[in-house]
């Protein structure tokens, strides 16, 4: 039973919201490949969103445009999702690894995903005033997702209900904490390397002279 | 023979000269000539190079009109003749200039009263001359009167300080600027009072004040209400009140009745201007935070340079044109306060302006082929002339506003090929295409000008042309789609039913597994 490929384990997942993480477990199944590029289709669809939509739903001028804060709403935040949980998790006697937990977590993440292309499909051939098109496939999409992080989270580390609502509460603040110590980082380290640059070039004035 | 080789070599001589003048014409790029960088803002509030709409051809002093040089004028005006009324305050003097702006018609110095005694002027301020009557309205502001007198000098009413228990008796009574509209009621603004402007009947007698500020609602304004609601009477006496800064130019447009007035407070950034209609109504309220003049201010060792607005003058075409005594620049707008065009800096060159003491703005011409620019401080009066741009913009611009969208789009267009920078433009051909029924056409201009609810406007129609065009195609795809599906299936099943050895092949058994 469930001799399944890569491929059809993605699909068995996502089209079993309750069943399908326990087996992905028992069978051991999921890659990190697909990971990658589920993050990678995400960082996608969030500039799509912003920049492939119909232009009566474009919301952001050409010009102010910037790749940097799609890459913190993808990468960055799925990378601190996984760290805070797997954080959380061990001390709450969670089963899963760092690597089934980003497998699961990202395998939860495509009817997002695919919501937001369905999006800018969408958006090509609506109009304005026909937006609640667009909240139903959101909402769709969000509730899908929701239910399959849940499940997810609650496969990977055999947890009962109660305490998986419990660790994703954690994880959300270690989350927040973790955000809060790599802003503090970055700006220390920016302020380390200014402080080289300038003793740089004091250097270099005085050899100079 | 001798005298004929001297008008041959003047006939070659002229026609090198104006050979030379082709070639700097055809040399120009607009603004090189300009002492300053011609520039526009974009709809992201960005400062963008741009093309000139005026500029600047010559300066005109006293000496120049063939009198004493000008000592502090303070206003400029011109009337229904396009004769120009130019106050000379420290001369004690007004100067009736005719319409080129290179010779003085009049110069009125002494006045003769009712009574026949004769009277001068007092440091004048301002003047206005009704289209109407073609009387003469006169600030006379330190003898604290304003003079109506007809255009031969003779005074036919005299204004001084209104016993009124309206007017507070302790105030002066030191008219600044004033102005008469279509019924003959004279508005003087007033320099010591944030109530308005002192209004008066075509009698001369007081009725009240007229389009005072409103208070901007800054968190201490609103603090301060609150604590004066709660306060007790004894209290409430040592509080301070909430008053409005007071404006203090204003211009009438003589043919809608409208009053603009022009605030240059600094502390202020609400009702910068305004356009109030015969009740006293702000019909600019609706924007009172707009931002007049320069978007941002800028600061230079300590100091901030922000626009102050001492001057504003509605031109025939309904432009409103104001007077930045900071930066010496006229900001031009179109009668719906878009900005059209910037002009003018602060220096010693023609087109620059003295800093911080400019006085006056004033156009002439049906679509404001000139604008003259009062300066204080040199004691000149600079023309800027229009440039071929400027006209097509102020063409296509009356064409726009007046609802004329598809007479716009040539003119619109024609812009477009001098400045690919001009976002309105763009909006003006979107919607000429629009209202053509050029959908298209429409959203790719709107596209063009980052106007995404045009956009959405143009779509829908499009998509409906569309959808009508092509319905009997999408009927027929769609029936050809269901008779696709229902005949497959049933090619499928026959199939199924015919050789039942597929139906046991292993990877059938296979596709059942995933299903489960």
């Amino acid at each position: 039973m469930m001799d399944l490929t890569q491929p059809q384990w993605v699909k068995h997942v996502v089209f079993h919201p309750f069943e399908g993480f326990e087996d992905l477990r028992w069978k051991k199944g999921g890659t990190l490949k697909y990971t990658a590029i589920i993050i990678a289709a995400l960082f996608v669809a969030l500039i799509a969103l912003d920049r492939w939509c119909g232009f009566q739903f474009r919301p952001l001028p050409d010009a102010l445009f910037s790749v940097v804060p799609y890459l913190m709403r993808s990468v960055v935040y799925f990378a601190a999702w996984v760290l805070g949980n797997w954080a959380v998790c061990t001390l709450l006697d969670g089963e899963g690894t760092m690597k089934n937990i980003a497998i699961y977590s990202s395998y939860a993440l495509i009817p997002y995903i695919v919501q937001i292309f369905a999006q800018v499909i969408l958006s090509h051939v609506l109009v304005r005033a026909e937006g609640v098109f667009f909240d139903t496939v959101y909402y769709v999409g969000i509730i899908w997702t929701a239910v399959l992080l849940f499940n997810a989270i609650k496969a990977v580390h055999q947890y009962t209900f109660t305490k998986t609502v419990a660790a994703i509460i954690l994880t959300l603040f270690a989350m927040l904490v973790i955000l809060f110590l790599a802003v503090l980082f970055l700006s220390l380290f920016q302020k380390v390397y200014v402080f080289f640059y300038s003793l740089y070039t004091e250097i270099l004035y005085r050899v100079r002279v | 023979m001798k005298k004929n080789a001297g008008h041959r070599l003047m006939q070659t001589a002229a026609v090198m000269l104006s050979l030379l003048g082709t070639a700097a014409a055809l040399q120009l790029p607009a603004s090189a000539d300009e002492p300053y960088d011609v520039y526009n803002y974009n709809y992201l509030g960005e400062a963008v190079p741009s093309q000139a709409g005026y500029l600047a051809e010559r300066a005109v002093s006293g000496l120049d009109l063939g009198t004493t040089a000008l000592n502090a004028p303070s206003d400029l005006f011109k009337d229904e003749k396009d004769q120009f009324y130019l106050v000379d305050s420290g001369n004690n003097r007004i100067l009736r200039i005719n319409s080129e702006f290179d010779e003085i018609l009049q110069i009125y110095d002494s006045f003769t009263m009712p009574d026949g005694t004769k009277t001068k002027l007092k440091n004048p301020k301002g003047i206005y001359v009704s289209p109407d009557t073609g009387l003469l309205y006169i600030a006379d502001n330190e003898n604290a009167r304003a003079l109506v007198c007809q255009p031969d000098g003779k005074v036919v009413m005299e204004i001084t300080k209104p016993e009124s228990n309206v007017y507070d008796q302790q105030l002066t009574f030191l008219p600044q600027k004033i102005l008469c509209d279509n019924a003959g009621n004279i508005y003087i603004v007033l320099n010591n009072t944030t109530k308005g402007a002192a209004m008066f009947d075509a009698n001369g007698d007081f009725i009240g004040y007229y389009g005072a500020n409103a208070v901007a609602a800054t968190a201490t304004v609103i603090a301060n209400h609150f604590w004066n609601a709660i306060a007790s009477e004894e209290e409430k006496r040592y509080r301070s009140r909430s008053t409005p800064t007071a404006f203090d130019n204003f211009d009438i447009d003589s043919v809608k009745g409208f009053i603009y007035t022009s605030t240059s407070s600094g502390s202020t950034d609400t009702d910068i201007v305004k356009k109030v209609n015969p009740e006293g109504y702000n019909l600019f309220s609706y924007m009172s935070n707009y931002t007049w003049g320069d978007l941002f201010s800028t600061w230079y060792s300590g100091t901030s340079y922000k626009t102050k607005i001492v001057d504003l003058d509605i031109g025939d075409d309904g432009s409103i044109n104001c007077l930045d005594a900071t930066t010496g620049r006229v900001f031009q707008y179109d009668k719906e306060a878009d900005l059209l065009f910037i002009m003018g800096t602060t220096g010693d060159q023609v087109g620059a302006f003295t800093q911080g003491n400019v006085a006056a703005v004033e156009t002439k011409g049906k679509g404001c082929e000139n604008i003259y620019v009062l300066d204080a401080g040199k004691g000149t009066v600079t023309i800027f002339g229009q440039t071929v741009f400027g006209n097509i913009v102020h063409e296509a611009t009356a064409l726009y506003n007046g609802g004329y969208y598809e007479e716009a789009l040539d003119p619109w267009l024609e812009v477009l090929k001098r400045d690919g920078n001009y976002r309105r433009a763009y909006l003006g051909i979107s919607s000429a295409y629009y209202n053509m029924g050029r959908y298209k056409e429409s959203m790719e201009y709107a596209k063009k000008a980052d106007a995404s609810g045009r956009y959405n406007r143009a779509f829908e129609r499009y998509r409906s042309q569309w959808l009508r065009e092509h319905l009997t195609a999408i009927l027929i795809v769609i029936a050809l789609l269901i008779a696709g599906i229902w005949g497959g299936r049933r090619f499928l099943r026959k199939r199924k039913n015919q050789t039942p050895a597929i139906a046991n092949a292993p990877e059938s058994k296979a596709e059942g597994g995933t299903a489960s």
